[in-house]
């Protein structure tokens, strides 16, 4: 095919997110009056044109493109207000001209891997263009391109020509097959526009610098579009987008380092040196607002140092770098630890687009806004904690809808632990502690990523409850335990998912019969009954509460069966075991429904069993003696025989481990427990201690800085009648050294307590 | 030659005649130089100047210069905050010298410095004799460099008392000194400025007030972090000194290394490569203190050594410089030589070897 006409055309070669390319190629778009501009972009997208120029439009938007097909893959194609791909299209529009994007659709991007760096061509590599920044003596790549670029107020002609020459000598490096490919592409779409009966002068071509000088110098081998892999299944749509999100696009195009920067120089026409005062007179208020001073004649005096040092380095309007240093040296007196605080995120802005309610938003957006609307929840891309309080409808309401949010797996909220339970905050989102809950802290923050996964989630679903209850049917189909069929009967509890919620209980039951495992049946157990205990307002069973109860009983009733065989097994991991003992001594304890007798009878037989594992006797008679089931003295005893000299050491140790873990306060206050320790590890001999020494150290080193003073304290008193029970031989001397060992074994403990 | 140390304006005149004859850029009112070759005076330059080599003053971030550079050519006067020894005074004194001609119309800041020594004081014997006439008035270095349109130089700013410091709010927002004695008031020429320096380690001492700060551009000279730099800097300095003083045998390369390796170990509290935590010693550490170890193990060695510098002498100048104020700080050095220099080789085995005779007395 004959590549005259691409010549022919008026191609504007743009940088993405760049305000002056923008004010530029408004102008050049009036002097060319094209009745077609074709724009860099997917082109399945090209009927979201009149989304994005929508009066109720408001950039930062972006395009969504999504596989339908089942596998996860997207990619965005992110706008600003400042962006000339944007401004290209609203000028069509305005004036009545064609717009179409000419790229790969989208279906093809998501197949070729699709970095952002690279799809931009001025920033391809970041390597040689860094090298010839530096080379004009410019610190970055960025600040180069702001005051070579950006900061002079360019004729269209003449801006033209500088990027297509600095185009061109990016191309002279080897490109990308992939960027090759899109050229072809491109190229086929402009040729195809021109062969229906365009004249080629009638067409403006918007499009990367790499890829329109590639068009002009017409090196273009159209048959490398054939190459191109076929499409998979998509969609494309239009999503709000933001700031913050902007700025991490590093190396994708010029704005964005700090958006909102840009965007005051966009609206001021490319004036920066009124963006820059705009933006020193925020950051005194900024600072005023905050207890600083920050008076109108140090803006000036900062908006002048800016501008002295723009024409120290021939720059033609101070830059983000120029605002910094005059920021710094003015304003903040020569500490930058406040423009890195808190000023510097106001050149970035926290700012998020809008789209159209034209978009045909899908049904899962619609209704997250209506329910974030209706709600008062943060719209804004910045962190906004919130607490709701759960006794009340409406904020019950809220917290289902959040516990959807995160079942589902999209990023909006995240649940912030108590200061209480600061140590397991990963699970205490959900789960038996959130079911009990009567306040829950949130934080939440809205990103592009947020709608992006709402997009994404419609193929399971048109309601949230009903994606919810797909994300849950599949994880309960996927469960092979009770306890996991428990969890997700909880989770489904929280998200309101009433049909979960039956089906997730008869999987509890079905698996119950034949479940095996003590873990997963005790914590089914503590699950059932917590369900009993808290009921809920989120959501009823249709098989109603009698049947929860049954089979908290029956499954209890279960673990129980289970005990004597799991702890006596090696292969079941100690830690496992443990928290079920503990879960299942909990559950007897405090629900009504539980046979509490059943588990004591276990809980005596583990203690005196000698076949099963020595922790797990400890443990249990550590449990026995905390429900106040065994008197004092019994423990005096049995911990005596468990330490005996008849016992290998390395058994003690365990035991001794087993019931230090439940509490250990208990045992270092019973004098008698004490000495029994203490006759016990004067005892060991020294092969055996070293034998023993990890359990031991395990055993102790879980005390608390607390119990370890009683410990100490009853040792110490110990020591002190050993000496009483043996007569002293001692002379004046050697008592008064006693005196002084006392003395500083006091002191020891006073500087013990002053350290905890 | 008769001084120990001639002013920057005297050592760099060729450098300086060079730059100012080969100026083409326009000057602001009272300058020499214009800014851009202020700079280049600063930072030295690679192709020389009308045939004379531009040296380097400064070695660091260009846009801290120009950011000075930038702030004397506007209405407020500069100051040049950073621990001690960051080489403040330094770069004040080659900005005056550049810019105004001169770096001597210098206030050293003290506990004891007056208000006389600002604005100006009386010689007595004509006073007396005259009465308050111009003849009898003894102009401060500032007074004088409004006079002239030159750069007044303060140095240590937050070490003079505050009510002293208070004088110069009034004359560096009017450009005034009102002198009722004669019935008059000076204003500045154009081209005066004030170049002060203060040590953030002293801040303490007597903080500014807000309105004398709200006079000045901070300017805030960073401790040099990258080893090579350091090295460069100290090397350069050091080489200097012995050719003023005339005196001391130029230090190995290796040695310097080694010696500005431990001081910056011994300042960010951890190696070099991240691996060991050091505990760092009270006594600031600074460039400066680096260039004047290295300036004394030089003199050692001539002196009283072999003639060429080793760890030996390297060591006992080590030693005075980081035990200065306090005893732990010896310890500090005593441990990082046995936790860090004890496993290193090369000459880190004979510097541990020397200093652990020395630290043993």
């Amino acid at each position: 095919m004959d590549l005259t006409p691409l010549t022919q055309m008026h191609l504007f070669p743009v940088r993405h997110h760049s305000p002056r390319t923008t004010a530029v190629l408004s102008r050049w778009l009036e002097q060319v009056r094209p009745d077609v501009v074709l724009v860099e972009g997917p082109c399945d997208a090209t009927a979201l044109v009149e989304v994005l120029c929508d009066a109720r439009t408001v950039p930062p938007v972006a395009l969504l493109g999504y596989r339908t097909d089942g596998t996860q893959g997207s990619a965005m194609w992110p706008f600003a207000a400042y962006s000339p791909e944007y401004q290209a299209l609203r000028w069509a529009r305005e004036h009545g001209a064609r717009a179409e994007f000419i790229d790969l659709p989208v279906g093809v991007t998501l197949t070729v891997k699709r970095t952002p760096e690279s799809s931009s061509a001025p920033a391809s590599g970041p390597s040689p263009v860094e090298a010839i920044a530096r080379a004009r003596g410019y610190r970055s790549f960025e600040e180069f391109w702001e005051a070579d670029f950006e900061a002079p107020d360019w004729r269209p002609e003449q801006f033209r020509a500088v990027l297509l020459a600095w185009a061109a000598v990016l191309n002279m490096q080897p490109r990308d097959e992939v960027h090759r490919q899109r050229d072809a592409f491109m190229a086929r779409r402009l040729l195809e526009v021109v062969a229906s009966g365009v004249a080629p002068s009638r067409v403006a071509v918007v499009a990367g610098a790499a890829h329109v000088a590639a068009f002009a110098a017409g090196d273009v081998d159209l048959a490398l579009a054939q190459r191109l892999p076929p499409a998979v299944p998509s969609t494309v749509t239009v999503i709000p987008y933001s700031f913050p999100r902007l700025s991490e696009q590093l190396g994708y195009g010029a704005g964005n380092r700090a958006p909102r920067f840009y965007q005051r120089a966009h609206d001021a026409q490319g004036d920066f040196r009124r963006a820059t005062l705009e933006v020193l007179l925020e950051f005194a208020a900024s600072l005023r607002g905050r207890g600083f001073t920050a008076s109108l004649d140090d803006v000036l005096e900062s908006y002048r140092l800016a501008m002295t040092l723009a024409s120290l380095r021939d720059k033609q309007a101070p830059g983000l770098d120029e605002l910094r240093e005059a920021t710094v040296a003015t304003l903040c007196r020569g500490d930058a630890s406040h423009a890195d605080a808190f000023l510097w995120k106001s050149v970035i802005g926290h700012q998020v687009g809008q789209v159209s309610s034209r978009a045909g938003r899908n049904p899962l957006q619609q209704e997250f806004w209506h329910e974030v609307d209706s709600r008062w929840l943060p719209r804004m891309d910045r962190p906004e904690p919130f607490s709701l309080q759960l006794n009340n409808a409406l904020e019950v309401g809220t917290s289902v809808f959040l516990h959807r949010l995160r079942v589902m797996g999209v990023p909006y909220a995240t649940h912030v632990g108590s200061t209480h339970d600061k140590r397991n905050e990963e699970q205490a989102a959900g789960g038996i502690t959130a079911l009990g809950r009567v306040r829950e802290s949130w934080k939440a923050r809205w990103t592009p990523a947020t709608d992006a996964a709402l997009v994404e989630k419609l193929a399971l679903g048109i309601t949230l409850e009903g994606v919810t209850t797909r994300v849950l049917q599949a994880r309960l189909d996927a469960a092979k335990t009770t306890g996991a069929a428990a969890e997700i009967l909880l989770e489904s509890v929280l998200t309101g998912c009433s049909r979960t919620v039956d089906a997730a209980l008869r999987a509890v039951d079905s698996h119950a019969a034949m479940d095996e495992d003590l873990c997963s049946l005790a914590s089914a157990a503590r699950a059932l009954f917590g369900l009993m205990a808290y009921g809920s307002s989120r959501t009823r069973s249709e098989l109603g509460d009698d049947a929860v109860a049954a089979l908290g009983q029956r499954t209890f009733t279960q673990a129980l069966l289970r005990v004597r065989e799991a702890c006596g097994s090696p292969a079941h991991d100690v830690f496992l075991v443990s928290n079920a003992l503990r879960t299942l001594h909990e559950a007897a304890l405090s629900q009504p429904l539980a046979d509490k007798e059943g588990w004591l009878a276990e809980a005596r037989g583990l203690m005196a069993s000698t076949e099963v594992n020595p922790t797990f006797s400890g443990l249990a008679m550590g449990l026995l003696y905390l429900a106040r089931e065994l008197p004092e003295d019994a423990v005096a005893l049995a911990l005596e025989r468990r330490l005996s000299r008849a016992v290998a050491p390395g058994a003690s140790a365990l035991f001794l481990e087993g019931y230090l873990q439940v509490n250990a306060l208990a045992l270092v206050r019973n004098r008698e427990v004490v000495r029994t320790l203490d006759v016990f590890l004067r005892g060991l001999r020294a092969e055996h201690f070293i034998q023993a020494l990890p359990m031991l150290r395990r055993a102790f080193g879980a005390l608390s800085d607390a119990e370890r003073r009683h410990l100490l304290q009853h040792v110490t008193a110990l020591a002190q009648s050993n000496e009483a029970a043996s007569p002293p031989k001692l002379d004046a001397k050697e008592q008064a050294a006693m005196r002084d060992l006392n003395a500083d074994l006091g002191k020891m403990l006073d500087d013990l307590d002053g350290l905890l | 030659m008769p001084d120990i140390r001639l002013p920057a304006e005297t050592k760099y005149k060729t450098e300086l005649d060079a730059l100012a004859a080969h100026d083409s850029r326009p000057r602001p009112p009272g300058w020499r130089l214009s800014p851009r070759a202020v700079e280049t005076y600063i930072l030295g330059s690679d192709t020389p100047v009308g045939g004379v080599k531009i040296s380097p003053k400064y070695v660091g971030d260009r846009s801290l210069v120009q950011v000075c550079i930038a702030t004397l050519a506007s209405d407020r006067a500069l100051m040049l905050v950073g621990e001690p020894g960051t080489a403040k005074s330094w770069l004040s004194e080659h900005l005056c010298a550049a810019i105004s001609g001169t770096s001597s119309l210098i206030i050293q800041g003290t506990a004891g410095t007056s208000e006389d020594h600002i604005k100006y004081a009386w010689n007595y014997a004509l006073l007396l004799s005259l009465g308050p006439t111009p003849e009898a008035l003894v102009p401060s270095p500032i007074l004088r460099a409004m006079r002239a349109g030159q750069f007044a130089r303060f140095e240590e700013v937050t070490r003079t008392s505050s009510e002293i410091q208070d004088a110069l709010i009034s004359l560096l927002s009017e450009k005034q000194v009102s002198i009722p004695e004669l019935g008059r008031v000076e204003s500045a020429q154009r081209g005066f400025n004030l170049v002060a320096t203060a040590n953030t380690r002293d801040r303490g001492v007597n903080e500014m007030s807000a309105a004398l700060k709200r006079r000045f551009n901070f300017v805030t000279v960073p401790v040099v972090e990258d080893l090579e730099q350091e090295l460069r800097i100290v090397t350069m300095r050091e080489a200097e000194l012995r050719s003023e003083y005339a005196t001391g045998v130029p230090p190995s390369e290796e040695l310097s290394r080694v010696l500005l390796t431990l001081f910056q170990e011994l300042r960010r509290g951890v190696t070099l490569d991240g691996r060991t935590r050091v505990r760092p010693p009270e006594t600031v550490l600074s460039t400066s203190e680096a260039i004047s170890v290295l300036f004394n193990s030089a003199i050692l060695a001539e002196q009283f050594g072999t003639g060429e510098v080793t760890s030996q002498e390297l060591a006992a100048s080590l030693l005075g410089a980081v035990s200065k104020e306090r005893k732990e700080d010896e310890q500090a050095l005593r441990d990082y030589m046995e936790t860090v220099a004890k496993v290193r080789t090369g000459p880190w085995k004979s510097l541990y070897a020397e200093s652990k005779k020395l630290l043993r007395r």
